[in-house]
């Protein structure tokens, strides 16, 4: 079986309006694939930036997949929550990237979007907090229900990724 | 092509812990230490070192240079644990306690050649304002007791931390393999 590391870093992120911000991430793969060693998904800590305006998070990723096919190839998709004084989470952003497919180490830049519902909603979300969320988390990196959302842009996710890959050749991928 | 058993690799890190940007601290000294997986070990060099305890320069860069070694050789079976480098900044604060100023992680090179990287640093912070009251005049502020606990992923999600400003390291780590 070929097989794939995953190595890296959620660096942070920047371009949101709010402050104190945590990401919670997962890595979604086709039936293809078998997780050999690793977290497959996790939360970072709540970060408040001090000096500048990007929150760092430097959360490490370590993956070990093992692969019978390239279908289903991996992808991250995250959610950024913002956490407000009193404790309480309100969602900031859900955004999703394919992990690169050729070896070395990448620098991504994952763009988010939130969910806007309706005027009524949108004018609680700037007075009171809350917001409309996903309830199934498989449309942050499906396009299938996609038609039926209206967005708006969060800001983007800073990801820093090294690829090694094993064993293609074997299968006649280059690589 | 033979069909091999589990084949050892080396990765050799030669570099430095170049210079800080702290705008708001002075007088700080640095330590590092590795955290690797289970087949991963250390050959060579050391694994763990504190530096010594640097002021700014009085120029306008207002720099805080280091210059610390960093020399070290791992081996290893298999990618997964790959060595990330955690370190973290202490310095005096008003009362004269030595308090951490920061703490951060980054993974070593995948791939030879010269490699700058620039780590920010986060400090735990106090969820409750009388606590950062308290440890900012007892001197005793939150401190992670094993810094390790900076390089895994899991168990973050408790945490709240300030993200200080970045740091640069220069590591420049060949490869070889047998």
């Amino acid at each position: 079986m070929a097989e794939v590391h995953v190595i890296g870093q959620i660096m942070g992120a920047t371009g949101f309006s709010e402050s104190s911000l945590f990401c919670k991430w997962g890595i979604h793969t086709g039936a293809a694939w078998k997780l050999l060693s690793g977290i497959r998904e996790g939360q970072t800590q709540v970060d408040t930036p001090q000096v500048g305006d990007m929150a760092y998070w430097s959360h490490p990723i370590d993956l070990h997949f093992a692969t019978k096919g390239l279908q289903g190839w991996p992808r991250l998709h995250l959610q950024v929550w913002s956490q407000d004084s009193f404790g309480r989470c309100q969602l900031a952003g859900y955004g999703f990237c394919h992990v690169p497919s050729s070896p070395g180490t990448h620098q991504l830049d994952c763009p988010t979007w939130r969910p806007l519902g309706s005027w009524r909603e949108q004018l609680a979300r700037a007075f009171v907090g809350g917001g409309p969320q996903l309830l199934h988390g498989d449309a942050i990196y499906s396009g299938a229900d996609r038609y039926r959302l209206h967005t708006a842009a969060g800001g983007t996710v800073h990801l820093e990724l090294g690829l090694l890959l094993r064993h293609f050749e074997r299968y006649g991928v280059e690589c | 092509m033979a069909a091999a058993g589990p084949s050892v690799f080396l990765l050799m890190v030669n570099g430095q812990v170049e210079s800080a940007q702290f705008p708001e601290y002075d007088d700080l000294y640095c330590k590092y230490c590795f955290v690797y997986g289970q087949d991963w070990a250390p050959t060579a060099g050391l694994e763990e070192g504190i530096s010594q305890i640097t002021s700014k320069s009085q120029d306008v860069r207002q720099a805080l240079v280091w210059n610390f070694p960093i020399d070290v050789t791992f081996k290893s079976t298999n990618p997964y644990g790959w060595p990330q480098i955690v370190l973290s900044v202490y310095g005096p604060d008003v009362f004269g306690n030595d308090v951490v100023r920061g703490y951060g992680a980054v993974h070593l090179p995948f791939s030879p050649g010269r490699h700058k990287r620039t780590i920010p640093m986060f400090v735990p912070e106090s969820t409750s304002k009388l606590q950062k009251f308290t440890s900012w005049f007892m001197g005793r502020r939150p401190e992670y007791t094993d810094p390790k606990v900076v390089a895994q992923g899991e168990g973050r999600e408790g945490e709240n931390a300030e993200a200080e400003t970045p740091k640069a390291a220069q590591l420049m780590p060949p490869f070889s393999s047998q």
